[in-house]
């Protein structure tokens, strides 16, 4: 088939967009305060992402230029956030925990530059097998996708719905009471269909409905300086030696087959809706584990239990961009973010993204791909720098990072109301956050729930009416039972991930 | 932190008080002719039913929580809310330097920051914030209206 063909043609041809020389800067520009801000500690990379996507937009960058940004922001604060992993033992994601057992041990015998290496290589590989695995799988789903009708759709987002749900972490209950509250932000208001507002209460800045922008940085980061104000007699300790920011060719071959392996198995798994990353990372942990553990030197500063979860993290990530850009169905709160972000930048992810507009498709792909080399060539040279600025005293870092979360929600719509909104979703954060509430489920819905209820209502409409146009595609029964079964399997297993990760990492909850 | 089961039965109440607030208002979602079969009110009284049931089980079972924060913390986060709000009724007046000037000192020495270097450090950020947004970035960021004339540019 030509398919696969034109998808490498295309593919080249999205090479040479980000390798225009401004559309490098932006990736390691992306990449660079990407990687600071999402090594905060208590940051973290959904932090990261939505506190810099409004700023990209206020740049008035093309849309490829501001996808190529925001990539490198992607990567950038995933890889931030395993360095305050590896060294403080602080993971900033539920995703990194399993990386905080052998890479936090490693740090504490002096070796925690080789494990920062291994993080960013691993995190390379993951990237790079993941990307042939893009650009194979991404025309074959939107194809595929293009049959999907509105009640296909309404079916797959209460699958994305249920599988986050039960899979964000805390309990089933709290994931649903959390999709509800986003939905329920998601209706707030002018109705589309019959231009009634809804939940407006008379205030017209309220018409236009809630910017997820303002929601996000309000429950993700305003939340989280007020959780950090309970922390702060406690300094940030960084082992002072840690070795150089090298690995042998020794380690480098032992763990090559952790990469490869954490590789797939991350990427399979972050096709899937749900806590993709966390689960990817675990399981290739846990893999690994049995794989090649002979000796009993896992959990205990072993090189191959960072490279197995770093690789399977970052091929997730790629791995959750599929359903991202060709269903336009996020998985996670971060993807979440992401679509918010490529909604506002005029870009409407599905089946035809990758036919209509193949240059921003493969562009973003290819931009994916550098912001991973520079991951790799200017973070290592750089870690040095950065580990410095985490031992930079709180009150210095984070009110910074709270000036700038302020610019990013007021350059939405230049209006203060929107800071006061931000300062009420802080507050509902902290609660939430305090009670055990998971947040992405809360983004998710507040981004899907239009579409969802577009869906519904066009399907509805359709048949007149009759409920049973929404089961009555094999595509959309087979989604609903996998919407039933991610409500009724995961719990099982993300007990057992709570109670193996609990054995041995900190107890500070992830916010995302 | 004291685990109790408090915070769960907390939760759970104000799920359920939001919930069946939410339906309440999404009654009155009338319209005059039916656009679709569905409605405007179908999807809000889905949610409103979500958060009854699910606050409902958490009142009713409630897990062990994490018990809440020790009142001189708690007075620091009030703090830090009330600073953010003075922040948006600041801004415009005031203008971004020194609206942000303040609200970042304040956050710093609420994190335990010297008070003398917040505020320098502060207003350094501010007026570094201002040229990159407005300037490189050309993002319009309130000037002050107490200012009158735009003696900054």
């Amino acid at each position: 088939m030509g398919g696969v063909v034109d998808a490498l043609t295309h593919l080249a041809g999205g090479f040479g967009i980000a390798l225009q020389p401004l559309n490098l800067l932006l990736a390691f520009a992306g990449v660079f305060v990407g990687t600071f801000v999402g090594m905060l500690p208590g940051i973290g990379p959904i932090n990261a992402i939505a506190i810099l996507i409004p700023i990209t937009f206020a740049t008035g960058l093309s849309p490829a230029s501001a996808l190529i940004l925001m990539a490198g922001i992607y990567y950038g604060s995933q890889y931030g956030n395993s360095i305050s992993t590896i060294l403080l033992n602080v993971p900033g994601t539920a995703s990194a925990v399993v990386t905080a057992l052998d890479g936090h041990a490693m740090t504490r015998a002096g070796r925690g530059g080789p494990a920062l290496a291994m993080a960013a290589i691993a995190s390379f590989a993951g990237g790079t097998v993941s990307i042939f695995f893009l650009v194979f799988f991404a025309p074959l789903l939107a194809e595929w996708a293009i049959r999907f009708g509105p009640a296909e759709y309404f079916a797959l987002m209460v699958f994305a719905f249920a599988a986050l749900s039960s899979l964000a972490g805390g309990s089933l209950v709290k994931g649903l009471a959390a999709t509800a509250l986003g939905l329920l932000l998601a209706t707030v208001g002018l109705d589309p269909n019959s231009a009634i507002p809804r939940y407006t209460f008379g205030q017209i800045k309220l018409l236009d409905g809630m910017d997820f922008v303002v929601v996000t940085i309000g429950l993700f980061a305003v939340s989280e300086v007020l959780q950090l104000l309970e922390e702060t007699e406690r300094g940030q300790a960084v082992t002072r030696g840690f070795g150089r920011v090298m690995v042998t060719l020794r380690e480098l071959l032992t763990s090559l087959g952790a990469m490869v392996r954490g590789s797939v198995l991350g990427f399979l798994v972050g096709v899937l809706p749900g806590a993709g990353g966390t689960i990817a990372s675990f399981l290739a942990y846990s893999t690994e584990q049995r794989v090649s553990d002979r000796t009993g030197t896992f959990g205990k500063g072993d090189i191959r239990g960072v490279a197995a979860p770093e690789a399977a993290n970052n091929a997730a990530a790629n791995g959750a961009m599929i359903p991202l850009l060709t269903l336009g169905v996020p998985g996670s709160g971060t993807t979440a973010v992401l679509l918010g972000a490529l909604l506002g930048l005029g870009v409407t992810p599905g089946p035809l993204l990758i036919t209509e507009e193949p240059d921003l498709f493969w562009g973003l792909a290819a931009s994916m791909y550098v912001g991973n080399v520079f991951l790799l060539l200017l973070n290592l040279p750089l870690v040095g720098l950065f580990v410095r600025a985490l031992t930079l005293p709180r009150w210095f870092l984070l009110p910074g990072v709270a000036a700038l979360s302020f610019v990013a929600v007021y350059a939405v719509n230049q209006s203060p109301f929107d800071l006061v909104l931000m300062t009420g979703f802080g507050v509902a954060g902290y609660f939430l956050r305090r009670t055990g509430v998971p947040l992405a489920p809360i983004i998710l819905g507040l981004v899907l729930g239009p579409l969802m209820e577009k869906s519904l209502r066009r399907a509805m409409s359709l048949s007149g009416g009759e409920w049973e146009i929404l089961f009555s595609s094999p595509i959309a029964v087979t989604l609903w039972l996998l919407a039933a079964a991610s409500l009724v399997g995961p719990p099982l297993l993300a007990r057992r991930i709570r109670t193996r990760a609990a054995a041995s990492t900190p107890t500070r909850t992830p916010p995302g | 932190m004291r685990a109790a089961t408090g915070t769960d039965r907390i939760l759970g109440g104000v799920l359920l008080v939001l919930g069946v607030a939410v339906a309440g208002e999404a009654t009155t979602f009338d319209v005059l002719f039916l656009t679709d079969p569905v409605g405007p009110k179908a999807l809000p009284l889905a949610a409103a039913a979500i958060l009854v049931g699910s606050g409902a089980l958490l009142a009713i079972r409630p897990g062990l929580g994490g018990g809440w924060p020790r009142p001189g913390t708690l007075l620091r986060m009030a703090g830090a809310v009330a600073t953010f709000s003075a922040y948006a009724a600041l801004l415009a007046p005031l203008g971004f330097v020194l609206a942000t000037t303040a609200t970042v000192a304040s956050l710093s020495i609420l994190f335990g920051g010297p008070w003398k270097r917040s505020v320098v450090v502060a207003a350094a950020l501010s007026v570094a914030l201002w040229y990159l947004f407005v300037w490189l970035l050309g993002l319009p960021l309130p000037l002050g209206a107490v200012w009158g004339a735009s003696w900054m540019r």
